[in-house]
């Protein structure tokens, strides 16, 4: 069969075909998808033998495939027909080809780190880019780095530190994956006055969806860029980046502990509004501990910060918040599992914050590691879902206390991380259809829920029920989010309007005919 | 306050409970030479969730190199080790090991050792063994109360059936640890013998040799800030949350550099795979050790294993020494 002339029909991305079943059911009732439904799987042996004959052997072995079943998330599962590891532009560009001439869907992982399926292949070809992870070139008068796509932030880290250099801003996960992030946004404690992962790339040399490979920056085909950064991976495929870097120097922590909410929030803002620190989060333990993490580069930059703003902060040392902690449990005895659970959380976590490896003369090095080893240790697990919300500053604490809300009803335990992100006006194009939202100006402030399951089974009814209620306060607000793709998509569309989302989706389509890369992500 | 509340250590868990977190890819060396999930304990415990059999990963379980380093950074506390190696015993032995059963053979038949007639035990390796010289100096340094197994039973038979899914008998084993209850300090410098050796007798105290060696007050002076010290994988990754501390705390004593990567994590300085290490295979690969080395700005390597040794100097151009040779006749090299 001439794949060209084929009758195989890709179903309208985002809807749902008839169904064989009963032809008849459900007419009239616009249905949009968002489970995806598996690749048939028809041309893939001619696909494959194409591939062969370009030197590109898919893995199809059970072992290979089932090592890629489900994301990080653990919700969704799905199964690619092959497994190609990424080695070179060339080879995905043959790739691509190929998947275009037989409409074979390819999905792209790094790190894997989605939780709404997005990583994940329903059928087709799941090409893992952790197979292009060399450091390329490191200038340290320039003070960038030429990576490739697949490397994990902190593989960059290691080759970064031998030269005495470190990355600016990237994901508190040691396992997110450079071209990943950059095709999302990454957000960091520092984001606040350095923006978000993405906006540290320079330079990208990008597989485009029908496989030219193709160099681009905000200066050479700038359009390409603009779409392939926060572009969730649908106009190509990140090969290369060119990045900042900076010279590395250790931080100095300091925490400051809350029992309200809206206070750390307004805290937190009045510190990015007036530049008073290098980094700044808000990380909690429910909304009974909050704690707003606080840090800086320098010694000048935290004296001053002592001088003119710590004072100006509502939040407790940690003795001063243990005692006011006591008072009020002990004014709320039928609290008292709260307050233990409290308790058990901040033993266990704390020292862990603080290990002496990583601590020199009360400096901490290696952020990501302490950081990222404590998420995963502490807020990982099998199943995941981190609904999120991002808005302008000016609605961000009605946020916040209306998901609060919400994970109050669904879960008896739960954490919220809050961060800034600095908005770059050069780089507004980048943001349209993004995390970003569209009425942000200056900062947009992002928020993940996270409720703590570990053992507990709950129902993906039941979780999707929870993301929806999040996300249906990011429509009532008209804000963002930072995972709208996979299972999240049908939330697109009430977000970013038809117009935008059409305009978007006009450009995939002549990007990308065959609608090939990574097709169930985000129409 | 609440101290009286003690945590009890969790149990190590299984790789059903593996949640793709990829952490253990950030330390694996074959990851690093191959970027090749399916090879790494992310690859396998995501696999045998998908549940395929132990026929299905043979080759890629028999690529790892047991250096641990996944163990300490697996979040949910994966028996790694234990994975791999129960993954090498089901799907067998390889053919090429048919003497070693023999070999186990012939020791359990041996007749029972008289008691040792000291309390402490050095187990050398077989690196060791290939160096008498340096054997020697590390006889001389820890002690006259140190005593050397007679003949030839230091468990390198059972390390050996370890590492490549061999069975080892009862009767074998109750032979090697007999004379072993009975004392209180071993120092062993086969890393996987020694991880087993601390699960079988809990009683007796179990170290490494590196740790032993580098605790002689006379080897710690021979230590200068330029110096990078290469720390052997093995056995520092089995007790990791103890000797993390241990070599920070002969960082700041003496201002050497480690082996160590961001996580704290020893880098191995070999990534051959068992039957890469037995010569069985000519693959063999430089680009580990060289990474180990890169742009580390030192005068002197010193390690503690002579494996290391060995697979250091082919690629560096400043002198290596094993930590028992920082000590010449009371004289410092």
């Amino acid at each position: 069969m001439n794949p060209e002339t084929s009758d195989l029909a890709l179903t309208e991305p985002g809807t749902i075909g008839p169904c064989h079943v009963g032809p008849a059911a459900l007419l009239g009732i616009k249905r949009q998808q968002t489970n995806p439904a598996r690749w048939n799987g028809q041309n893939w042996q001619e696909f494959a033998a194409a591939l062969c004959d370009c030197g590109i052997e898919p893995r199809e072995n059970i072992a290979a495939c089932g090592t890629f079943v489900t994301d990080a998330g653990g919700t969704a599962y799905g199964l690619p027909h092959g497994v190609v590891i990424a080695r070179n532009a060339a080879q995905i560009s043959s790739l691509l080809k190929a998947a275009q001439q037989y409409r074979v869907p390819i999905t792209v992982r790094g790190g894997g780190l989605t939780t709404e399926g997005e990583s994940i292949a329903f059928g087709g070809v799941l090409l893992d880019m952790t197979g292009m992870s060399r450091v390329l070139h490191i200038d340290t008068d320039a003070l960038t780095v030429r990576t490739e796509g697949g490397i994990f932030w902190h593989s960059l880290a290691e080759e970064l530190r031998r030269h005495g250099m470190d990355y600016l801003s990237a994901p508190l996960n040691l396992t997110s994956s450079v071209g990943g992030t950059l095709g999302v946004g990454g957000i960091d404690v520092n984001s606040p006055r350095l923006g978000c992962s993405a906006d540290q790339a320079l330079a990208l040399q990008v597989v485009t969806p029908t496989g030219e490979i193709v160099e681009c920056s905000d200066t050479q085909n700038a359009e390409l860029f603009q779409r392939v950064i926060l572009g969730y991976g649908q106009f190509g495929v990140i090969a290369e980046a060119t990045l900042k870097i900076r010279r590395y120097t250790p931080l100095r922590m300091h925490y400051f502990y809350y029992d309200s909410l809206r206070s750390a929030i307004e805290d937190l803002q009045m510190l990015d509004r007036n530049d008073a620190s290098d980094y700044s989060g808000i990380l909690t333990i429910m909304d009974c501990a909050v704690n707003l993490l606080v840090a800086f580069d320098t010694d000048e930059r935290e004296a001053d910060f002592k001088e003119n703003w710590q004072q100006r902060l509502r939040g407790h040392g940690e003795f001063g918040f243990v005692l006011r902690m006591a008072m009020r449990y002990a004014l709320r005895p039928w609290k008292l599992p709260e307050a233990w659970y409290l308790f058990q959380r901040k033993r266990e976590i704390f020292p862990e914050f603080r290990r002496s490896e990583y601590m020199r003369d009360g400096l901490m090095f290696d952020r990501s590691v302490v950081f990222s080893r404590a998420v995963w240790k502490f807020w990982g697990s099998k199943q995941m879902v981190i609904p999120d919300l991002a808005t302008s500053a000016e609605k961000f604490v009605e946020a916040v206390e209306r998901g609060n809300q919400v994970c109050r009803k669904y879960f008896p335990r739960y954490t919220l991380y809050l961060v800034g992100i600095k908005l770059l006006p050069e780089h507004k194009p980048h943001y349209e259809m993004s995390c970003i939202p569209p009425d942000a100006e200056g900062w947009a402030y992002g928020c993940e829920f996270e409720p703590m399951m570990n053992d507990q089974v709950y129902s993906r009814d039941h979780l999707q029920s929870f993301k929806n209620a999040i996300y249906d306060i990011g429509v009532d607000l008209g804000g963002s989010y930072y995972r709208f793709g996979g299972m999240m998509k049908g939330y697109i569309r009430r977000m970013f309007g038809d117009e935008v989302v059409d305009h978007h989706l006009a450009m995939k389509r002549k990007a990308d005919p065959a609608m090939i890369l990574n097709r169930d992500v985000i129409f | 306050m609440f101290g009286f509340i003690e945590k009890k250590p969790a149990m190590r868990k299984g790789y059903n409970d593996c949640s793709g977190c990829s952490l253990c890819l950030l330390v694996c060396p074959a990851w690093r030479q191959s970027r090749d999930i399916s090879l790494t304990p992310h690859g396998h415990a995501k696999a045998m969730q998908h549940g395929i059999s132990a026929a299905d990963v043979a080759v890629s379980a028999k690529n790892c190199i047991l250096c641990m380093a996944c163990e300490p950074v697996c979040p949910e506390q994966i028996d790694i080790v234990g994975m791999i190696l129960e993954l090498r015993r089901q799907s067998g032995a390889p053919a090429w090991l048919h003497d070693l059963q023999a070999k186990m053979d012939e020791r359990a038949a041996r007749p029972a050792t008289l008691p040792p007639s000291s309390p402490a035990m050095l187990l050398p390796d077989r690196a060791l063994h290939a160096h008498p010289a340096i054997l020697a100096r590390i006889s001389s340094l820890l002690g006259n109360d140190i005593i050397i197994p007679m003949g030839d039973d230091d468990g390198s038979d059972i390390s050996l059936a370890l590492e490549s899914g061999a069975v080892i008998s009862k009767q074998r084993m109750e032979r090697f640890l007999e004379s072993l209850r009975q004392l209180k300090k071993i120092i062993v410098a086969d890393g996987l013998l020694l991880r087993h050796l601390r699960q079988w007798l809990p009683n007796v105290n179990t170290i490494g040799l590196g740790e032993a060696l580098s605790g002689h007050a006379d080897v710690r002076r021979g230590l200068r800030p330029t110096d990078l010290y290469v720390i052997e994988p093995r056995a520092y990754h089995t007790d990791y949350q103890r000797l993390v501390k241990y070599y920070d705390r002969l960082r700041i004593a003496h201002g050497c550099a480690f082996n160590l990567d961001l996580q704290r994590i020893a880098i191995p300085a070999t990534s051959r795979s068992l039957p890469q290490r037995l010569g069985l295979m000519a693959i063999d690969n430089d680009e580990q050790a060289r990474w180990v080395l890169h742009r580390r700005g030192i005068s002197r390597i010193v390690v503690e294993s002579m494996e290391d040794k060995t697979a250091i100097e082919k690629v560096s151009d400043v002198p290596v020494v094993h930590l028992a040779e920082l000590v010449d006749d009371g004289h410092y090299v």
